[in-house]
């Protein structure tokens, strides 16, 4: 069993009547590179905010590399980096001295701070622009920075919240290989995105997060691999009945996603046969289809499978 | 109107609804918009009528009288003061008649303005002078707090000094008369009488020896170093630096805000750093620039218009103290307003407020009797009183403990309010 570096336990957050976390459980293991996958609101950023020490869970237990961190010690904090989804810098000051600063409120001095800001420059490549003043960089060195700073004390665990949001592709890619090359190193990341495309692939296990709970966790293989070579959802005009729904059992998984059983989704092996049959099957029975989507096997898919909702607000 | 031309007024009309939207959801930002005005208007209002109407019927100011003398000259002169609308005469402390002691205590203590003193022998002093004119002066003293508003010191002693005049001169009169015209008896009456009459009673004669032959000085409590009138710059300096220095208030507080705006309070939260830490390092700069800001403002003081410091370490302590009140003042804004909005009009409205109420604009004693009192509810008004004790009475370090100590103590109930009510996320 490998180790565990952070292990969350049946957490609850509540903010007045709204229940942000509702029982989540997972664990991250050293040196892996973990994705926290849900839409907007689904709790990805409260789970940030105590895992980081920056709010009281309502109940529920975490383990930061076997040690519980309601204590907040000190030594623990150290163990984190955190890279927060908006900006977090001082945009009048340059690049080097905001890694100064929070080089050495994370207890770094002298020969050694110096050697960490040249690193992490290094890493998010800003060198050249480290003595720029911040607010004249870029969006996309705004963000390199931003993550820069969270990995200045070489922290074993680094927390991403969504770390590439408003980045062009350019930088995007530039910021993942970063990652990708850190987590070579050792470090274990627990990475919170709603691009499916950046879980897919950069992390080595995702978990799936909606309404404050995890909906499903495990590879992404392995969660694509349950939708088999993709995922048919109709709607007809009418309620499927039963005859139609053993008729559809035949031909793979069915699951009604709707109260009213007019918004259906398969998940077949073969999408074409699949589809052909079903079409053919519908016309006999003179059953209209309102909408239909073919949709690949991906994390999307995954996530609109088992909520009946798009994992981004928009269409993909 | 055209089509392009509507267009133009809704987004106007839009952009001006959203904008009242916006002032209405911060309501607390549009009450002290309100607010701080009024406020202004308020204090300043009562605090100038005490300029204005100080020495007059409705504001009238305290005189205390030490009357050592036992003739009839000073019971007269006290008489006419009496008569004197603006002017309410003190001969007696709780039913005991006035020394020079209690004088000076009450001056120097309980922020009585001023006080007339006759000396022991003043009447008969007069009365030999129309005899003698080598005789000893008749004296009279007037005892002033240094840091007395020196127009009103002038209006008042104008007054006494017109009054004294005529007792002396009517108390000379007549017997001189009597003296002069006796010479002339038995001799054709007009004859040779003019001349004489004209030397004696000449205005340069009396002049030489005061007002009509009484010296009218004024003096300061023993205890206060300096016999001299303050100078402007030694009013102005101490005021307008405490003005100033609470305007670190404001700074202080939106520092607070852009922290939390710009997202750097979240990292410093989630670092291994103590939240005592971050508020230490987070004021120190501030406490420091309050006081090279003290400095600078008296070494202009000093420099360009010649002002004396001689009591250093009085000084210090006060400014310290004062800096810190300050600085606590700003973190309970920073931990009260939500918006940059309420910083800015909470800042001004105790910027302004507390510095016109604390006698910065309007000498406190010159204000209504509740006003004095809500004026010691300021840091301003306590600081203000340490500077003049060491800049204008000459007083040092040990007399001005407890005004460093009261500011202090403010300093300590801002930081307890400003804790308590700080929230970190």
């Amino acid at each position: 069993m490998p180790e565990s570096m952070i292990k969350v336990t049946d957490l609850y957050k509540s903010y007045g009547n709204i229940q942000a976390l509702q029982g989540l459980s997972f664990q991250v293991c050293r040196g892996e590179f973990f994705g926290l996958l849900g839409p907007n609101g689904a709790g990805k950023t409260t789970t940030i905010a105590i895992l980081c020490g920056l709010l009281e869970p309502s109940s529920g237990k975490i383990l930061i590399d076997g040690e519980d961190f309601g204590s907040r010690s000190k030594a623990l904090k150290a163990k984190l980096g955190l890279v927060p989804q908006d900006f977090a810098f001082y945009p009048t000051l340059s690049g080097r001295d905001n890694l100064l600063f929070f080089g050495r409120i994370y207890g770094l001095w002298g020969r050694r701070l110096e050697e960490r800001v040249h690193a992490v420059l290094d890493i998010v490549q800003l060198i050249d622009h480290a003595e720029e003043m911040v607010k004249t960089f870029s969006n996309g060195m705004k963000r390199r920075l931003n993550i820069a700073i969270g990995l200045l004390h070489d922290p074993e665990i680094l927390i991403l919240d969504e770390p590439t949001v408003g980045v062009d592709a350019q930088s995007r890619n530039a910021i993942l290989e970063s990652l990708q090359a850190l987590n070579r190193t050792g470090v274990t990341l627990l990475y919170t995105t709603h691009y499916m495309e950046e879980a897919q692939r950069l992390c080595q296990r995702v978990g799936i997060i909606d309404h404050g709970q995890i909906i499903a966790l495990d590879t992404p293989l392995a969660l694509m691999q349950g939708l088999g070579e993709g995922l048919i959802c109709l709607e007809l005009n009418r309620p499927a009945d039963e005859m139609l729904l053993r008729e559809l059992g035949q031909r793979g998984t069915i699951k009604i996603v709707d109260d009213e059983g007019r918004r259906l989704h398969l998940t077949v092996e073969s999408k074409q046969r699949t589809l052909r049959e079903l079409l053919e099957h519908l016309e006999k029975r003179d059953i209209q289809i309102k909408t239909l989507d073919v949709l690949g096997s991906n994390l999307e898919t995954v996530f609109l499978h088992l909520t009946g909702r798009h994992l981004r607000d928009t269409l993909v | 109107m055209t089509g392009a031309g509507k267009g133009v007024i809704y987004q106007i009309v839009a952009i001006a609804l959203k904008e009242l939207k916006v002032l209405w959801h911060d309501r607390e930002a549009l009450a002290t918009l309100f607010a701080m005005p009024m406020f202004f208007i308020l204090v300043m209002s009562f605090a100038l009528e005490g300029v204005f109407e100080a020495g007059k019927k409705g504001r009238p100011i305290e005189l205390l009288i030490l009357n050592q003398d036992e003739g009839s000259i000073s019971r007269q002169v006290i008489d006419d003061l009496k008569r004197v609308e603006g002017l309410i005469l003190i001969e007696a402390h709780h039913g005991t008649p006035l020394t020079l002691d209690k004088v000076e205590q009450l001056i120097r203590e309980q922020g009585h303005p001023m006080a007339l003193i006759f000396q022991r022998d003043f009447s008969e002093r007069i009365l030999q002078a129309n005899k003698n004119w080598s005789a000893q002066e008749a004296t009279v003293s007037l005892m002033v707090d240094p840091v007395m508003n020196q127009q009103l010191v002038a209006s008042i002693r104008g007054t006494i000094q017109g009054i004294l005049e005529r007792s002396a001169l009517m108390a000379h009169i007549p017997q001189r008369m009597k003296q002069e015209l006796a010479k002339f008896s038995g001799i054709p009456f007009l004859s040779g009488i003019e001349k004489p009459l004209e030397e004696k009673f000449s205005a340069e004669r009396l002049r030489e020896r005061g007002t009509g032959g009484v010296v009218f000085r004024t003096i300061y409590p023993r205890d206060f170093e300096k016999d001299r009138r303050p100078t402007s710059t030694e009013q102005n300096v101490p005021g307008y630096t405490i003005f100033g220095v609470f305007f670190i208030v404001l700074t202080l507080a939106s520092s607070f805000h852009q922290e939390k705006a710009d997202g750097t309070l979240l990292r410093i939260r989630a670092a291994p750093l103590t939240k005592a830490s971050f508020l230490i390092g987070k004021l120190l700069p501030y406490y420091f620039m309050n006081l090279i800001q003290i400095a600078s403002m008296f070494a202009v003081g000093v420099v360009v218009f010649g002002m004396k410091l001689d009591h250093f370490s009085g000084l210090l302590l006060v400014s310290l103290a004062l800096a810190a009140s300050a600085n606590g003042l700003g973190l309970l804004v920073a931990s009260l307003a939500k918006t940059e909005a309420q910083i800015n009009s909470l800042s001004m409205l105790f910027a302004i407020t507390l510095a016109a109420l604390g006698g910065m604009m309007v000498p406190t004693f010159v204000m209504p009797e509740w006003m004095k009192t809500l004026s010691l509810f300021t840091p301003h008004a306590w600081a203000l009183a340490g500077y003049h004790d060491v800049i204008i009475r000459g007083l040092g370090a040990r007399e001005v403990l407890t005004e460093a100590g009261v500011l202090l103590s403010f300093a300590c109930g801002f930081f307890t309010l400003a804790l308590w009510r700080f929230r970190f996320n």
